[in-house]
């Protein structure tokens, strides 16, 4: 598929998980968007981001990061424990 | 349409085991997640194909990330077609979402730009899930907070897009259509109205909760952690008086849970309203909204 699209997503992709990049990003729109390799056709339509949608967006992917970490975290223990019969019986 | 040909089931969550397990006479089938059974020990998978042999069983991917102008991961693909292979369930989903680019997990379903190149390769990848799988998934439509930059088409206009270029069932998120209607200003019943009604195969209902935004303004954030809203049992019935084929609905509940009891009247509501959907299917006059 068209790596113009390819770059996009991995563009937007940065500033959904990345402060750092959309404090930038908000600073100086077209020279981030250029810097990235976008088009100069995608690069004017982030310039009119929703960038409420952005922030809010931002921190709900966030919240499930964390989330999908702890669950992780918490199946591998389970995985663990589970070789002992007693576990396994009482789950 | 005979209203009984549709059902009406619950999401699977370990923290709901016992309770479902107690009632399954009140409910029709079970969504699994299938990839929490990716990397699940042996017994774990034994179980649910345990589970699959009593009660009707469908599952549900979350990270594939088919709407996506990357191919889905070979490996990924390989996991849901051996989970299929081992529970053998009615049929499989996924997301249109892109959950994942250049090497950076998002951790939840994106929306991709809303284009013809989106469109393309989101096809591609169906045809690449069929392969590796056997059977194209049933594709749900996501909820999103932001609307996606860079998109020509509208959400509806998108998706058609997909159903045309793939021939592959809809599941319909009917809280996400809220959700989106309310935060990106369109009318969720017009939305309904814009996709091919034979398309409609599977349907999600759940609640969420609305959010202020830092300029004051409220969003619907689709948490599933509340009880299915009014509205959402509206756009059911709408959807039952168009779909022509039978309905697979899924409450979906993801923490905060209620008593087993209200999750059975959630589910009760769900076949009152496709009940009175299908009997406006016989005698159709337009909704007034
Ligand atoms: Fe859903």
């Amino acid at each position: 598929m068209s790596s113009d699209a390819t770059q996009l997503e991995i563009f937007l992709a940065r500033l959904y998980t990345d402060a750092h990049a959309r404090a930038d990003f908000k600073a100086n729109p077209r020279e981030e968007a250029k810097r990235a390799g976008l088009s100069e056709e995608q690069s004017a339509a982030l310039e009119r981001l929703d960038w409420i949608g952005l922030e809010m967006a931002a921190r709900s992917f966030a919240k499930k990061r964390h989330q999908k970490r702890r669950r992780t975290w918490f199946a591998a223990l389970k995985t663990r424990l589970s070789r002992f019969r007693f576990f396994r019986f009482v789950h | 349409m005979d209203s009984l040909t549709d059902r009406v089931g619950l999401g699977w969550r370990p923290d709901l085991a016992a309770g479902i397990l107690e009632h399954l006479d009140d409910i029709d089938l079970l969504e699994v997640i299938a990839d929490d059974f990716f990397a699940a020990p042996h017994s774990q998978v034994r179980a649910l194909k345990t589970l699959a042999a009593q009660v009707p069983v469908v599952l549900h991917g979350i990270s594939l990330g088919l709407a996506s102008s990357a191919p889905a991961e070979t490996r990924r693909l390989d996991q849901m077609a051996r989970l299929v292979d081992q529970v053998r369930p009615e049929f499989w989903s996924e997301h249109l979402a892109f959950v994942r680019a250049g090497g950076i997990e998002i951790g939840h379903l994106a929306a991709p730009p809303r284009n013809r190149s989106t469109v393309d390769a989101t096809a591609a990848n169906l045809d690449r899930a069929e392969a590796a799988v056997g059977a194209k998934p049933l594709v749900e439509n996501i909820a999103t907070l932001i609307d996606p930059p860079a998109s020509p088409l509208s959400e509806s206009e998108w998706l058609n897009g997909i159903l045309a270029a793939s021939p592959c069932a809809l599941l319909l998120d009917l809280h996400n259509v809220l959700a989106n209607g309310f935060n990106h200003g369109y009318d969720p019943f017009e939305f309904i109205r814009q996709i091919p009604p034979e398309r409609i195969a599977g349907i999600h209902i759940a609640g969420g909760k609305f959010v202020s935004a830092p300029d004051g303004s409220q969003r619907l954030l689709d948490d599933h952690l509340h009880d299915v809203p009014d509205p959402v049992f509206d756009l059911l019935e709408e959807t039952a008086a168009r779909a022509p084929a039978p309905l697979t609905v899924i409450l979906e509940r993801d923490g905060d849970y209620p008593s087993m009891d209200s999750l059975l009247a959630q589910i009760g509501e769900a076949r009152r309203a496709l009940a009175k959907g299908r009997a406006r299917r016989y005698h159709p006059v337009e909704a007034v909204r």
